[in-house]
C-alpha cells in the first residue's frame, strides 16, 4: 500500500515537471474543440453539421425517381433530377459501378447510392468511396430519425 | 466477440508497427486468438519486425483478387496469426485498399482480436484501415507535432465511424518540455492506455540474428512491462492483478492477506 502511494506521488510529481509549451497545448485543445460535432434536434441544423464534419459544400439526397428526400441547398430539385438521371444511365451501362465522380471547374460532383437512395455530393476535392459511404450512412441515419420524429408528431396531432 | 482495432497515429515514426507486433504477442500469450494485419500497403514492415519477411502470398494478392484471404494468413510468434503486406511497389499501385473492410470481415469472427497496423498520414490507405475497424487506438509521442497529427487522425477516424478508444504515448523520456501524460489525455480527450518509456531494448530487438519483438525477447525490460499493461487494458484485466499473480506474494502482501482472509 505504502509502495503504491509513494509510486503515485512520484509519478504525479514527474508528470507535473513535464509541462510542454502552454501555448501549444492551448492551440491543440482549441483545434479539437473546433471539430466537436454535436447534433441538435433540428434536422436542418444537423445537415449543416454533417457538411462541416465531412468537409463537403452541399449534398442532395434523392429517390431513384429523382424526387428529393433532403437537401442542404434548400430545394436541390434540378441537381436531384440531373444527378439521379446520370447515375441511372451509368448504372445501366456499368452495372457494378458504386460511385460516379465528376470533376468540374469549380470542384467535384459525386454520386453514390445506398439504401435505395442516390446521394449527390458537391465538394472542393474528391472523396474516396470510403468517405462517401461514411457520409451516406450518417445521412441515412439522420433521415430515418427525422422520419420517426415526423411520424410521432403526426400521431400526437 | 471479436474486437477489430486499427493502430494509427498520423505521424510517421511513432512506433505503430512496433506497438502492433508487441500487443499482438502479449494478447496471444494471454490466451487470446489474435490476427495481426499489415494494413500499411505502401510501406509494409510489420513482417520485418516479426521476422516473417518471406511470405509468398500477401494482402496485396488478396486485395488484387488474385488469392484467397486464408492463403495469406501465416503462423507468427506466440501462436498469433499474421497477414503480411507485400513489398512490391507495382502491386501497391494496383491494389484497391477499399476492399480491406470486406476481407477483414470475412475472417474476423475466428479471432478475439484483429489488430491492424495503419500507415502514417490520412491518405486513402489509412482511411481504409480506419473504416475497416470498429475501434482505433492512437499512438503518439509526447511532443506537440505528434499530438497534432494524432488529433487529426482521431477526427478522421470518428468521421469514418470508428470509435477511438484511447492513446498510447511512446518514447517517453521524462524530459522537461515533454507533454505530460495528463495533458496528452486532456488534449486528445482520450484515456491513456500506456506511456511506454524510451528503451534501447526495443531497437535492439530488430538488430538480432533472429528478429523478435521486445515483449518476447526481453519481457522484463521497462518497455515490455508497459506494453504488457496496454495489452492487459485491452483485455480488461488490471495489470496489478496480473503482476501480483506473476510475482508471487511478498512479505507485505502475505501480511495483509491475513486480514483479508479474516474478513471473509
Amino acid at each position: 500500500m505504502f509502495k503504491k502511494l509513494a509510486r503515485k506521488v512520484a509519478s504525479k510529481k514527474q508528470d507535473d515537471a513535464k509541462t510542454g509549451s502552454v501555448s501549444q497545448v492551448e492551440f491543440l485543445k482549441d483545434f479539437l474543440s473546433k471539430h466537436n460535432y454535436i447534433f441538435s434536434t433540428d434536422f436542418g441544423e444537423n445537415l449543416e453539421i454533417l457538411k462541416k464534419k465531412h468537409l463537403v459544400d452541399d449534398f442532395v439526397v434523392t429517390n431513384f425517381d429523382g424526387s428529393v428526400v433532403a437537401s442542404s441547398t434548400g430545394s436541390g430539385h434540378s441537381d436531384g433530377i440531373m444527378g439521379t438521371a446520370m447515375f441511372s444511365y451509368i448504372k445501366s451501362e456499368i452495372p457494378d459501378s458504386e460511385a460516379v465522380l465528376i470533376k468540374r471547374e469549380e470542384g467535384w460532383h459525386m454520386l453514390f447510392t445506398l439504401n435505395k437512395k442516390v446521394f449527390i455530393i458537391k465538394a472542393g476535392s474528391e472523396l474516396s468511396g470510403i468517405e462517401l459511404k461514411a457520409l451516406a450512412l450518417e445521412l441515412s441515419i439522420l433521415l430515418e430519425e427525422n422520419k420517426e420524429k415526423v411520424k410521432a408528431k403526426k400521431v400526437a396531432n | 466477440m471479436t474486437r477489430v482495432i486499427t493502430i494509427a497515429s498520423g505521424k510517421g515514426g511513432t512506433g505503430k508497427t512496433t506497438l502492433t507486433a508487441n500487443l499482438g504477442i502479449a494478447l496471444a500469450k494471454a490466451g487470446k486468438k489474435v490476427l495481426l494485419v499489415d494494413a500499411d500497403v505502401a510501406m509494409a514492415n510489420l513482417s520485418l519486425i516479426l521476422g516473417m519477411q518471406s511470405s509468398p502470398i500477401t494482402l496485396h494478392d488478396v486485395l488484387l483478387g488474385e488469392s484467397q484471404v486464408h492463403d495469406s494468413i501465416y503462423d507468427g510468434p506466440s501462436g498469433l496469426h499474421f497477414i503480411p503486406s507485400g513489398l512490391s511497389l507495382d502491386n501497391y499501385k494496383r491494389v484497391d485498399s477499399e476492399r480491406l473492410a470486406g476481407i477483414i470481415a470475412s475472417v474476423a469472427e475466428q479471432y478475439d482480436f484483429v489488430l491492424m497496423d495503419a500507415a502514417a498520414g490520412i491518405e486513402k490507405n489509412v482511411l481504409s484501415a480506419l473504416s475497416a475497424a470498429q475501434e482505433t487506438l492512437l499512438v503518439t509521442m509526447p511532443t506537440s507535432p505528434a499530438i497534432a497529427d494524432a488529433l487529426k487522425t482521431k477526427i478522421v477516424a470518428q468521421r469514418l465511424g470508428s470509435k477511438v478508444i484511447g492513446v498510447v504515448i511512446n518514447f517517453v523520456m521524462d524530459e522537461k518540455g515533454e507533454i505530460s501524460k495528463s495533458e496528452c489525455s486532456s488534449i486528445l480527450e482520450l484515456p491513456v492506455y500506456g506511456a511506454v518509456p524510451y528503451d534501447p531494448e526495443v531497437r535492439k530487438s530488430f538488430m538480432q540474428q533472429k528478429v523478435l519483438p521486445v515483449i518476447a525477447r526481453k519481457p522484463d525490460s521497462i518497455a515490455a512491462k508497459e506494453l504488457q499493461k496496454v495489452a492487459s487494458r485491452l483485455i480488461g484485466v488490471q495489470m496489478n492483478e496480473v503482476e501480483t499473480k506473476q510475482k508471487g506474494k511478498g512479505f507485505f502482501s502475505k501480511f495483509t492477506s491475513i486480514f483479508r482472509r479474516n474478513k471473509k
